[in-house]
């Protein structure tokens, strides 16, 4: 049985698609619509491209910018150095260790630092002269023992006698 | 695309644009927006001419104009688009000779929404069985089931004065 709604939309399809308009000359137009359409899609993808490089590239410069961490941060690279009272520089205190612990570091039994040049008015103890070389035959003796480094020290000419430091001075 | 297949196209275009601008005609209501529609399908089906010759090049530009009928794409452009006249009937005698309940069909076929009035023409025009315009649309049968049903629905709706056709017969 067929519907008499359905037969009606059946005939006025009909007589509608009766109706369409006749065109000509689609195939050119199609074809321009083909070339736009390829030329926009190469055209949204360059644009596309460059937004996309203007976006990232300043991020992967900052990001490629610091390699290291920051420098308020301490290096996690090495043990921290654990200070050591022997190889201490001069002059610096070494830290004493816990009260509780047990006794303080006998420093005194620590090589001390270098010796501080004695004061000019004070000067050390003069060595013993020599004894009066008594030159040989063949070299010109040897000089007598020379002074403390505070002392004083005369070349001695090779053509004049050999002069013997003076203790007051 | 050699001279040989441009020919061929050619050939295929203008032997059946005006089978293909029916079914456009019928699928929009409008008379630009059929033109417009079979220009589009067109412009999708040259890229693929070479691959397709062989095969159904007639049954591939009909699929590609329902699709695009039903594209989203193509519906919000259909938004924006101002008509100039509220209707575009064509200027003249109806051909049909028909009756005031056939100008009722036209009009309450018009304002059908484009997915069920794409599953009328496929139905009742085409005269295709449910499970191939499942296929040709891209969808399942219970889908083309529902939409005939509501569309029929709202056709009768429409058409209050089919119901008394009906009773009268």
């Amino acid at each position: 049985m067929i519907d008499p709604l359905e037969s009606l939309i059946r005939s006025t399809l009909t007589d509608l698609a009766e109706e369409a308009p006749i065109v000509h000359d689609q195939l050119n137009r199609a074809e321009r619509r083909v070339r736009n359409r390829r030329r926009a899609t190469v055209t949204m993808g360059a644009v596309g491209t460059l937004a996309a490089i203007l976006i990232a590239a300043p991020i992967a410069l900052a990001a490629s910018g610091s390699d290291g961490p920051p420098p308020a941060v301490p290096s996690p690279a090495g043990p921290a150095a654990v200070p050591d009272p022997s190889n201490a520089p001069p002059g610096v205190p070494s830290r004493p260790n816990p009260p509780a612990t047990g006794p303080l570091p006998a420093i005194s039994n620590e090589p001390g630092p270098p010796g501080v040049p004695g004061r000019p008015d004070q000067p050390a103890p003069p060595g013993v002269p020599g004894q009066p070389g008594q030159p040989g035959p063949n070299t010109g003796g040897a000089p007598g023992v020379p002074a403390p480094p505070t002392s004083p020290t005369i070349k001695p000419s090779p053509s004049g006698p050999i002069a013997v430091p003076s203790p007051a001075r | 695309m050699d001279e040989d297949e441009r020919a061929r196209l050619a050939e295929f275009v203008g032997s059946r644009t005006p089978a293909l601008m029916r079914v456009a005609y019928l699928l929009t209501g409008d008379r630009n927006a059929a033109e417009d529609l079979f220009q589009s399908a067109l412009a999708r089906t040259i890229p693929k001419w070479e691959t397709i010759r062989h095969a159904d090049p007639e049954g591939y530009l009909r699929v590609v104009m329902y699709r695009e009928q039903l594209s989203w794409w193509r519906r919000l452009r259909r938004r924006r688009e101002t008509p100039l006249h509220p209707a575009d009937e064509p200027v003249g005698a109806d051909p049909s000779g028909g009756s005031d309940v056939r100008l009722a069909m036209r009009a309450a076929l018009r304002q059908l929404p484009p997915a069920q009035r794409t599953v009328v023409v496929l139905r009742y025009y085409e005269d295709l069985p449910e499970a191939r315009v499942a296929e040709l649309l891209g969808c399942s049968v219970g889908t083309v089931r529902s939409r005939t049903h509501r569309a029929v629905q709202r056709l009768r709706e429409l058409l209050p004065e089919i119901e008394l056709l009906e009773v009268r017969r």
